[in-house]
């Protein structure tokens, strides 16, 4: 019988191969993958999430923990597809233009995932345009921006102006994070969001959606 | 702290500096930099700009010179980016512009085997131009200003040649690999320090950035500590330690290494980080970089100043390389915060 606290453990300790097995175990056995998503994975991943808050987690054991999630989940999307179940959001994340550090992105971009958004990771030095057609071809309903720069942060707003100009501002919560940004810089440039840490990023993404 | 304003002096900026390094006696709270401050207002001033100033030694050392010149801090410090080993490794470096720092796009080494000291890397451009800087600011001041050397560690090092999550993740999956590039970059950090210090650095900074907001502090512990403390030894100069962001929980670790000095960032709790320290180990820092150099007040900067100084950190300077567009009014504003602070000690005002 596949055992849920088992793949929940092994994703919080990192152990992608385990995960992976016990996963497929499951499926095999007949476990609705719903179940092994909703009740092991996710779970998981916000406990991951408290354990960074409290600094018992640090970057290292969040990466293994989102790998192994990671591989989990490549078992279950395959038959999660067509069932009908919608994600928390999607959300298009991205550092923004001129700006190439991209752990922080990468790290709420898993956080996430592991919280049952769809990430549509745009990677690097991403244009505002690349960001309005992140909303307008992919219906991103969340804009995450990050920035490491002092000098890259004016492109933050750059973006939120372009999202105005294409007429999709409404349509989309803009979220932004980066060791120089503050909820006084967030405010400032009309973000809806500000995170200042990736488990916190997940709080506020639901938070915005009213989930 | 007004204990250790002797009725002595005046001390020359290099005197002050390297006194309060160590903890001693001075004639006023020294001002440092032990990173960047140049700023696009200061390349405009100079007429010393990036890119160039990055690769040419004069350009280089003409922009270092502002700041004691024209900000009126008590040291110089030449190497503006965090790039310049990893350039001379072979990193694809994006030298940026006057208000754009430089960044890799690529990080080349593949596995720690590839991680190797080049036999020309004294002579590479990025490293020929630090290294000319620090000569031609030694001979502009003749030994009266601290003249600071900069170099990465083998932990940063690693993250610029290898990337900073590949690496991360190896310290649990691949421990050992982590181990052998640490041990290998450790040369790079050795050559170019001794180098600079050949060159004429009165003190080195060793920015390594195992910081509280990537990994845990005994993950610093198990890596980096024994590193460190075999390069404090090899160096064996004045050498302060930079780390950005939370490291208030591995203080006692930095203490541990040797360092004389720590570079902390405003994330750091000035009052608590002496509270760890003592006189174990001296502080410098104190002004945070985003809100108050670089949208603050010259007022803000003084009460930062203040605060720093009266939790009894040695040295006053920006917490890290101050963005580009900080206004030279902020920064001349810490210089004189230090003065007014020392001048109302002196007075016996208690500091106000």
């Amino acid at each position: 019988m596949a055992d849920l606290k088992a793949i929940y453990d092994a994703v919080i300790v990192g152990d992608a191969p385990k995960v992976k097995g016990l996963v497929q175990e499951s499926v095999d056995a007949g476990v609705d993958p719903k179940a092994v998503l909703q009740k092991a994975l996710i779970p998981a991943m916000a406990e991951v999430g408290r354990r960074m808050k409290a600094q018992e987690f640090y970057v290292p054991e969040v990466l293994i923990a989102a790998r192994a999630m990671q591989w989990g989940l490549n078992i279950l999307k395959p038959l999660l597809a067509g069932t009908g179940l919608e994600p928390a959001g999607r959300v298009a994340i991205g550092t923004v233009k001129s700006d190439l550090h991209d752990i922080g992105k990468n790290l709420v971009g898993m956080m996430l995932e592991g919280a049952g958004f769809e990430i549509i990771d745009l990677g690097t030095d991403v244009t505002p345009e690349k960001f309005v057609a992140a909303v307008k071809d992919k219906r991103a309903n969340v804009i995450g921006m990050s920035a490491l720069l002092t000098t890259t942060m004016p492109n933050m707003k750059k973006t939120i102006d372009a999202l105005k100009e294409a007429g999709v501002r409404e349509q989309v919560k803009v979220l932004v994070g980066g060791a120089p940004v503050t909820q006084r810089y967030a405010d400032e440039i009309g973000a809806d969001g500000y995170a200042p840490d990736a488990s916190s990023a997940v709080d506020i993404a639901k938070s915005q959606l009213g989930i | 702290m007004g204990r250790t304003f002797a009725a002595v002096g005046p001390l020359s900026p290099k005197r002050r500096f390297l006194s309060r390094l160590f903890g001693g006696r001075t004639d006023r709270v020294p001002v440092g930099n032990p990173t960047s401050i140049a700023t696009v207002e200061l390349q405009q001033v100079t007429e010393s700009f990036f890119p160039e100033a990055h690769l040419d030694g004069e350009k280089m050392a003409r922009l270092a010179a502002g700041g004691h010149e024209l900000l009126g801090y008590d040291t110089v410090m030449p190497y503006f980016s965090v790039e310049q080993e990893a350039a001379a490794l072979g990193c694809d470096v994006d030298w940026g512009a006057p208000d754009m720092m430089p960044v890799e796009h690529d990080h080349p080494f593949q596995s720690p085997a590839e991680a190797l000291l080049p036999g020309d890397f004294l002579e590479r451009r990025p490293i020929r131009a630090v290294l000319d800087a620090i000569a031609l600011l030694k001979q502009r001041y003749q030994g009266r200003i601290a003249v600071i050397g900069k170099v990465m560690g083998p932990w940063t090092l690693s993250y610029h040649t290898h990337g900073v999550q590949n690496f991360l993740i190896k310290t649990l999956l691949e421990p050992d690999t982590v181990r052998a590039f640490l041990d290998r970059l450790k040369l790079v950090t050795i050559a170019f320090g001794r180098a600079q210090l050949a060159a004429g650095a009165d003190a080195l900074c060793l920015a390594d950035h195992a910081t509280g907001d990537l990994v845990s502090p005994e993950t610093y512990r198990d890596f980096l500590l024994p590193v460190h403390k075999e390069l404090v030894h090899e160096l064996g100069c004045p050498l302060i330690l930079h780390i950005c962001g939370d490291t208030t929980n591995r203080l006692q670790y930095l203490v541990e290494a040797g360092f004389d000095c720590f570079h902390y960032d405003s994330k750091v709790d000035a009052r608590t980080a002496k509270g760890i320290v003592g006189d174990r180990m001296s502080l410098v820092g104190g002004v945070n970089n985003p809100e108050t150099l670089l949208r603050g007040t010259p007022e803000d900067v003084r009460r930062e100043v203040f605060y720093a100084l009266d939790a009894g950190i040695e040295i006053v300077a920006p917490e890290c390389a101050v963005p580009l567009t900080t206004p030279n009014r902020n920064l001349k504003a810490v210089a004189e915060a230090a003065q007014e602070y020392t001048d109302a000690v002196m007075r016996g005002a208690d500091g106000r």
